[in-house]
């Protein structure tokens, strides 16, 4: 068989290599084939027969969508017969069609309005009362208008094949035929909204976003999820200055048309009844509403005091804020407060990779890795509740490329089902659990690793041995918690490294130590939580928090300032492998603002300098001064991920060795945040468990 | 250069009567006129009359059982070229409906300082919700009086309709599962 197939389509002569779709070979050639049920990467259903075409030497039209070319093939997509045949099809799919675009979510945006505007008859021959069937609803996501369906299978794939569920179904046949979800009357599944968003027409439609408004009343906002480090683009829906629906039907960003329940959509938490919109400062041991001015003056008044006498500071950043933000935060902590007590709520141990892998390039997996490496090994992680979109990469790799999959984890997960191979582990068994797939491993072309906080410290470095000693291109990914845990990391948000791991001259303490510290006399923490977990040993600290919500930590806090959510800020984040994207601000809450902004009018407040506090000014020398972040700008203004650089030399042990403990959420927590979301809290699945097989 | 000097000069015969003869004609006119019913309106002391396809302030319709007939597709608002509609939508409900379809304008604002009575909402409507009424009247002291809501444009609930139909709770409570 030759590499190269030659056919005419409308006269036109095409080439295409062997096995390509006549719908996809004709699409490069410009000319268009309406579809309804054949969708890019899912398997083929020809279940509509929109797509017929005219292929000369065969009597019937041929379905395009599952007919791969030929040589000397001759179709002809624009004859009487073909339009026809699609005006005969859409008449069919609106037979009993409630045509209720008026009403419908779809409408604006629905490919049976366009098909039937493009191709269909004027006006329908169909006289017939049409028959009405309630709207079922099938979870607290997923609601389901019968009529409306034209059975296209997509749902029921891309929940098959592209969540690695079998959530969705259909039942009985002809004008009957019908999906249904899995629990006969509701769905219990991960409520992720990809079918919902995969539907041609309004027969699927969530609960957050139905009938609140129509598509072309939003503006929308490409940003960046906040909940987990995957780092998925999400498109905001935005009207009024409320979030009204999240999706990526236009593919932008690393994760394609992905995202999982909380980047779709469990941005609600930025209305929420208790939002932060004032500062609070505690007057006769009761926190109370204050002015700007007030707070600050007082936040920077205690601080001058603490500091001319000598005392002790900690300040704990936050897993969430830009990169810009913690920049300056870190910088603010070691120039202005004069200390290295300086951590965050860690969750993976990349240093410790970084400094294992030293001296290579091309050893660091970036998300793409994922779908594209012929083998993939995760070892300590339920993939599918903690990292969704590596999980959804995964599984697509199985399908498209017959990928690997090896599972080394404490109990059941969803990846078992496609995995080559699947050990189990007890606590502390990690790496010995591993040698009973060196075998396997070896006979592999190449392999990504990606490990939980189960592997850290001296384990990354046996678990970096492990790979050389395969005798494969072996590249690795720690898996962290949340949308800036890697970015916090990088810029230096730890009591021994600073920007881009350099060490610092003296090492201050690190998280678990300043909440032991029982003589700390300052404790700042931004967007963390940290007294939800821990106890706070010194009796007395003055504690200024920045947070959205009043946590359990600004509960004890002298002054609180009301921060602005990631949805609201614009600067960068970087997700678990290194990739660098731009958040863009989508909405504005009163009397909030961006963490960038409270550190720059506190620096001012005490007199110091650290220069604009503006997020391009700061990314500029982020550029500048931090290892492996000269990336190119154009990448990050065009709404793209720019990968960091690898790193090259020493990233120094810290001086104790702390024990790392991430947070483990699931597709339905998100740490502190997710108490906050509504939708998050009102899904049947919630708060979901890890380890189950699902 | 030629002077040219004014001076008197008999008017002739003709020409009297042609003039004689415009006056009758333009009189003529006027008499007959004023032989008809008068169309000069007195308003304000008397309530003017309008055609039945004049375009004045808008009157959102409701249907015979007195539901609100716009059902919030927003498609007033996407063809009206002043951008003066403002809508919010919200879902009925079992308990509360408002309108025939699954959705109804919770919000329905025109700014009339902006509305050029161009009547392409009307033409817009799928449902025939929204339609020109002979209202006039719109002068106020500021623009923001010039922002009529929902509930000054929608028309009477009809004689005999029960509105809002109102559901006993424990049927309404249904739902979804
Ligand atoms: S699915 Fe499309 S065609 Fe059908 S009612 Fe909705 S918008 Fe109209
Ligand atoms: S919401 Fe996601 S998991 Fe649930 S049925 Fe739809 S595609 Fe499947
Ligand atoms: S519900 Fe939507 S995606 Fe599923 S078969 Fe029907 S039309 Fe297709
Ligand atoms: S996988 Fe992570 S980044 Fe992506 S949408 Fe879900 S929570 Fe957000
Ligand atoms: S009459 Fe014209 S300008 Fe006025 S609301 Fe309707 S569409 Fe807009
Ligand atoms: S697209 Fe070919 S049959 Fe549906």
């Amino acid at each position: 068989m030759s590499d190269i197939v030659h056919l005419t389509v409308d006269g036109k002569a095409i080439e295409a290599p062997p096995g390509t779709l006549l719908i996809n070979a004709v699409k490069r050639a410009g000319i268009e084939i309406p579809a309804f049920c054949y969708y890019d990467g899912l398997k083929l259903q020809a279940a509509c027969r929109m797509c017929l075409v005219e292929v000369e030497k065969t009597p019937k039209l041929q379905v395009a969508c599952t007919l791969p070319v030929a040589e000397g093939m001759v179709v002809h997509t624009d004859t009487p017969t073909v339009h026809e045949a699609r005006k005969g099809m859409v008449e069919f799919l609106l037979t009993n069609h409630p045509l209720d675009c008026p009403v419908c979510d779809k409408g604006g945006e629905c490919e049976l309005q366009d098909m039937t505007f493009r191709y269909g008859f004027g006006e329908s021959r169909f006289l017939e009362q049409k028959q009405h069937i309630d709207e079922k609803q099938w979870s607290a996501v997923v609601y389901f208008d019968r009529p409306r369906c034209i059975n296209c299978y997509r749902c029921i794939r891309v929940c098959d094949e592209g969540m690695g569920l079998t959530a969705l179904g259909i039942t009985n046949r002809g004008v009957l035929a019908e999906i249904i979800p899995n629990e006969h009357d509701h769905l219990n599944c991960d409520e992720c909204g990809m079918c919902i968003d995969i539907c041609p027409v309004g027969a699927l439609t969530s609960g957050m976003y139905r009938y609140k408004t129509r598509p072309w009343e939003m503006k929308h906002v490409g940003t960046i999820c906040t909940h987990c480090s995957n780092g998925c683009k999400t498109t905001l829906g935005v009207r009024n200055d409320e979030i009204i629906r999240g999706n990526n039907r236009d593919r932008s960003g690393l994760n394609g048309e992905f995202l999982c329940i909380k980047g779709r959509y469990a941005f609600d938490f930025t209305h929420h009844a208790e939002r932060l919109q004032s500062p609070l400062v505690r007057r006769n041991g009761k926190l109370e509403a204050a002015s700007w001015s007030e707070a600050l003056a007082e936040v920077a008044k205690n601080w001058t005091a603490i500091k001319q006498r000598g005392g002790r500071f900690g300040v704990i950043g936050s897993t969430r804020t830009t990169n810009e933000e913690n920049f300056f935060l870190q910088k603010f902590a070691r120039q202005v407060l004069g200390t290295n007590n300086i951590d965050h709520h860690r969750s993976g141990d990349v240093p410790t990779l970084l400094d294992a892998l030293s001296g290579r390039t091309d050893a660091l997996a970036t998300t793409a890795d994922f779908y594209e490496r012929k083998a993939v090994l995760i070892v300590g992680a339920d993939l599918s509740q903690e990292q969704p979109f590596l999980a959804w990469q995964v599984r697509a790799n199985v399908r498209h490329h017959n990928a690997h999959i090896y599972v080394a984890t404490p109990g059941p997960v969803r990846e078992d089902r496609v995995a080559a191979a699947s050990v189990r582990y007890q606590e502390g068994g990690e790496l010995a659990s591993l040698e009973n797939l060196r075998e396997k491993l070896r006979a592999e072309p190449e392999l990504v690793v990606a490990f939980g906080d189960a592997i850290q410290g001296d384990a990354v470095r046996q678990l970096v041995n492990f790979g050389d000693s395969l005798g494969v291109p072996v590249k690795y990914v720690a898996l962290l918690d949340y949308s800036n845990s890697r970015g916090a990391l990088d810029m230096g948000l730890l009591p021994h490294l600073g920007p881009g791991y350099h060490a610092v001259d003296t090492p201050g303490m690190s998280l678990a130590a300043m909440l032991a510290d029982e003589s700390l006399d300052a404790l700042w923490v931004v967007g963390a939580n940290p007294l939800g977990r821990h106890v706070l040993a010194a009796s007395k600290p003055f504690v200024v928090v920045q947070d959205l919500f009043l946590t359990d930590t600004a509960e004890h806090a002298a002054v609180v300032f009301p921060a602005a959510s990631a949805y609201e800020k614009s600067g960068t984040v970087t997700n678990l492998c290194g990739e660098v994207q731009r958040l863009e601000a989508a909405i504005k809450v009163a009397g909030t603002k961006p963490d960038l902004e409270i550190f720059g009018l506190l620096a001012r407040e005490m007199g110091a300098n650290l220069g604009i506090w503006q997020a391009s000014k700061i990314f500029e020398e982020i550029r500048g001064s931090v290892r492996g972040y000269n990336i190119p700008l154009p990448i990050l203004t065009t709404g793209g991920a720019a990968q960091t650089a690898a790193l090259n030399g020493h990233v120094p042990a810290p001086p104790r060795a702390e024990r790392i403990q991430a947070a483990h959420n699931t597709l339905f927590t998100s740490g502190s945040l997710g108490q906050f979301s509504r939708t998050l809290q009102v899904v049947l699945e919630a708060p979901g468990a890890l380890y189950q097989g699902r | 250069m030629k002077r040219t000097t004014l001076e008197f000069r008999m008017p002739k015969v003709n020409e009297v009567l042609g003039s004689a003869a415009a006056i009758v004609k333009g009189m003529s006119v006027t008499f007959r006129e004023m032989m008809q019913p008068t169309i000069t309106d007195l308003y304000p002391d008397a309530p003017p009359e309008f055609e039945e396809r004049y375009r004045g302030k808008h009157v959102l319709q409701r249907d015979e059982n007195g539901l609100e007939k716009c059902v919030a597709c927003f498609l007033c608002a996407a063809a009206c070229p002043a951008n003066c509609i403002y809508i919010e939508a919200a879902e009925n409900t079992d308990a509360k409906r408002i309108s025939g379809g699954e959705r109804y304008a919770e919000v329905y604002n025109i700014d009339y300082s902006r509305c050029i009575f161009c009547g392409y909402c009307v033409e817009a409507c799928p449902t025939d919700a929204i339609t020109h009424g002979h209202g006039f009247e719109l002068a106020g002291y500021s623009t923001s009086d010039l922002v009529m809501r929902k509930e000054d444009m929608l028309a009477p609930v009809p004689e005999g309709a029960h509105f809002p139909l109102l559901v006993p709770t424990a049927v309404a409570g249904g739902g979804g599962h």
